[in-house]
């Protein structure tokens, strides 16, 4: 054999995962004791297979293939409290900016918007593993930031500090996240970054922005609570351009016109489906009252006319949201503080902000219409 | 050592930045890597010019690290830790070496030299060349110069993506991140004393190498550097990749990049780092990995 020959890596491409065997079979390496990271594993399985090729990860855990799991990837910023490290960027550069995180490199982060929500994640994998415990379907958080490498000592830190179970991260070193998103099948973004969420819509991936508020009112730590907007946000923003453009009588015509036509797909509807596949499986074994998943439906539409068109077109979806509230038009604020989902989806900064006053854990979805026309605040109201 | 067999071909013509050979980070990769040598099969694109190599896998690497020289002497005319890229060939395709000549020639290649062997001598011929770094798609010649302690990466090709402005270099981290004592190591019935012997030699230099590009690295900032470093864990959990992260660091090299897989698919996000080269010892973790696109 001369030097001259070349010989390719065997190339699985992608189906090497085919010897790791599909979604619940596979024979990793596995067991049920402790490893040295603190994590139990979650399954008795025998020990099977050769350990050192095996795309399992070493130490006992089992991580979801991402195709299987329901990706959630967020950003550093949203996950934990950053700002003051976000100043010294902003006002020193980026070298100081390194700098000052790597002399900072054992102090944890204080928890960010999105912490509730991932911790609510955590807590229904466990229930799912313990209902499921060979099924990949599972929530997998992956920490996706354009920070540079050097920062990734601390934010591992500070998910050791905080007992998180996020196994898998990029960081990019600058360059834009969005190709890792799409690589990992990711089925929810949230970042701090505008830019970059919109840059991920665009890529068809469902994204919002994350805004750290004043306070944040206490959530459940037993049940995810999931709520999203209508317009815009589950369903595209075609009735919101009538809106718009025509004023309120000429959207309720135009709703009650088209009530059997179908709304078009927004960009949560994936995120909606892929949350009722996790719940369907509760349901199969029993839990359909208590179950740990929770989502609503928390829209301007009525009831009694245009909310129709929205109900029916989740049906025809075979989409469902557990509670549907038609706000006609009255402001969201209260309505989320009775519900203080750990997560709420809205594509209007003032609804988002509204939101936020009273300490509703809020995304915005830049997309649509109301970007170009933000809701002016009526001066005349008091909150 | 026979010198006979130990011959090198100056290439003529040539402009060499290298001021101090005692300090050159010597990087060998088979001229095949290079070059397109393919004779047999229909050749991709017509040949650039008659006598002239199309470009191969190993190409972008070539110029990327000419710019990384370039950048380098931009900044310190007098720099002597530069990169020196030298060829390997065997010597039984005697038309093959004028061509890959010439072709250097035409391309503007910063390679002086081409050094022929065969299977037998290549070790001790990359050791004579003081050899920081072997690169090929060949895994089988990576693992040979690997158990013999001179570090070896895979030519990571996806042709025609890679970029030519900025050297990218990753590393597989899973092994660095173990700690000192084995114990948390994988077990398997083969790692027997020689390897664990061959680790040990490797590790040694590769912690030379990891330090010089660790110092190149340092004299570019962190933004627009046409020399950046990516670490890996494929199926490692975050602390061992941290633990990689800090044993880098502790060797003089920060990396630019991190990416902890837990056990995701590699080869879609190998496909968007776009490395030039990958470091993985004992070719263990990089099992789906294209070598050649």
């Amino acid at each position: 054999m001369s030097l001259d020959s070349r010989q390719a890596v065997a190339t699985h491409d992608g189906r090497a995962d085919a010897s790791v065997a599909a979604n619940g079979d596979s024979k990793g390496s596995w067991g049920d004791t402790e490893d040295s990271y603190g994590h139990s594993g979650p399954v008795n399985k025998p020990k099977s297979g050769a350990v050192r090729r095996a795309r399992k990860v070493e130490g006992g855990i089992f991580f979801p293939k991402p195709e299987n799991a329901v990706t959630i990837a967020v950003s550093s910023r949203v996950l934990f409290r950053t700002e003051t490290e976000q100043k010294v960027f902003e006002e020193r550069g980026v070298e100081e900016y390194l700098k000052y995180q790597v002399e900072h490199e054992n102090e944890p982060f204080a928890p960010g918007p999105a912490f509730p929500f991932v911790k609510a994640l955590e807590t229904v994998n466990s229930q799912l593993r313990e209902l499921y415990p060979d099924s990949e379907e599972l929530f997998d958080i992956v920490l996706v930031t354009y920070n540079h490498a050097h920062v990734g000592v601390r934010l591992i830190n500070t998910i050791n500090y905080h007992n998180l179970f996020i196994e898998r991260f990029c960081m990019t070193g600058g360059s834009s996240p969005i190709g890792y998103l799409k690589a990992y099948h990711t089925n929810l973004y949230l970042s701090a970054d505008a830019e970059k969420v919109r840059e991920a819509l665009a890529e068809g991936i469902a994204a919002a922005t994350m805004f750290t508020p004043e306070k944040l009112i206490e959530v459940s730590d037993t049940q995810l609570r999931v709520a999203f907007d209508g317009d815009a946000v589950l369903f595209s923003d075609e009735s919101e351009r009538i809106f718009k453009t025509h004023g309120l009588d000429k959207f309720f015509e135009h709703e009650k016109e088209h009530e059997n036509k179908l709304l078009d797909h927004g960009p949560l509807k994936g995120f909606l489906e892929a949350l009722g596949k996790l719940q369907k499986k509760f349901y199969e074994k029993g839990h359909r009252l208590d179950c740990p998943i929770r989502t609503y439906l928390v829209t301007a539409r009525s009831a009694a006319s245009s909310g129709i068109r929205a109900l029916k077109t989740l049906r025809a979806w075979g989409l469902e949201t557990d509670e549907a509230l038609f706000l006609a038009g009255a402001p969201k604020g209260p309505m989320l503080e009775k519900i203080r989902p750990h997560i709420y989806f809205d594509d209007q900064m003032f609804h988002v902000e509204g939101a936020a006053e009273m300490g509703t854990i809020a995304a915005h979805v830049p997309y649509g219409i109301a970007q170009k026309h933000p809701h002016k605040k009526d001066s005349s109201k008091s909150k | 050592m026979n010198t006979d067999d130990d011959v090198k071909q100056f290439v003529t013509g040539v402009v060499s930045l290298q001021k101090d050979p005692s300090r050159a980070v010597v990087i060998a990769i088979s001229h095949d890597a290079v070059f397109d040598l393919k004779e047999e099969q229909e050749p991709k694109a017509p040949a650039a010019a008659s006598g002239v190599l199309n470009p191969g896998p190993g190409f972008p690497f070539v110029k990327a690290v000419q710019r990384v020289n370039e950048k380098l002497v931009e900044k310190n005319p007098n720099e002597t830790l530069l990169f020196d890229v030298i060829l390997l060939s065997s010597k039984d395709r005697p038309k093959s070496q004028s061509e890959v000549a010439n072709s250097i020639k035409h391309y503007g290649l910063e390679i002086t030299r081409l050094c022929f062997c065969n299977n037998e001598n290549f070790t001790s011929v990359l050791r004579s060349n003081k050899v920081k770094l072997f690169l090929s798609t060949n895994t089988d010649y990576i693992t040979k110069a690997q158990d013999t302690g001179v570090p070896a990466a895979l030519l990571y090709g996806q042709r025609g993506t890679a970029t030519l402005d900025q050297l990218r270099v990753l590393f597989i981290g899973d092994s660095l991140g173990f700690s000192e004592d084995t114990t948390d190591r994988p077990k398997d019935e083969d790692t027997g004393e020689d390897q664990l012997q061959s680790v040990q030699l490797t590790q040694s230099s590769l912690e030379d190498l990891v330090a010089l590009i660790g110092e190149m690295r340092r004299k570019f900032g962190r933004e627009n550097s046409p020399l950046c470093a990516c670490l890996m864990t494929v199926c490692s959990p975050r602390n061992v990749c941290v633990r990689a992260l800090k044993r880098l660091r502790a060797w003089g090299l920060e990396v630019d990049e991190a990416f902890c897989l837990a056990g995701a698919p590699q080869s879609r996000l190998l496909a968007h780092i776009q490395p030039h080269i990958l470091y993985d010892h004992g070719l263990q973790y990089t099992l789906d990995v294209p070598a050649l696109s």
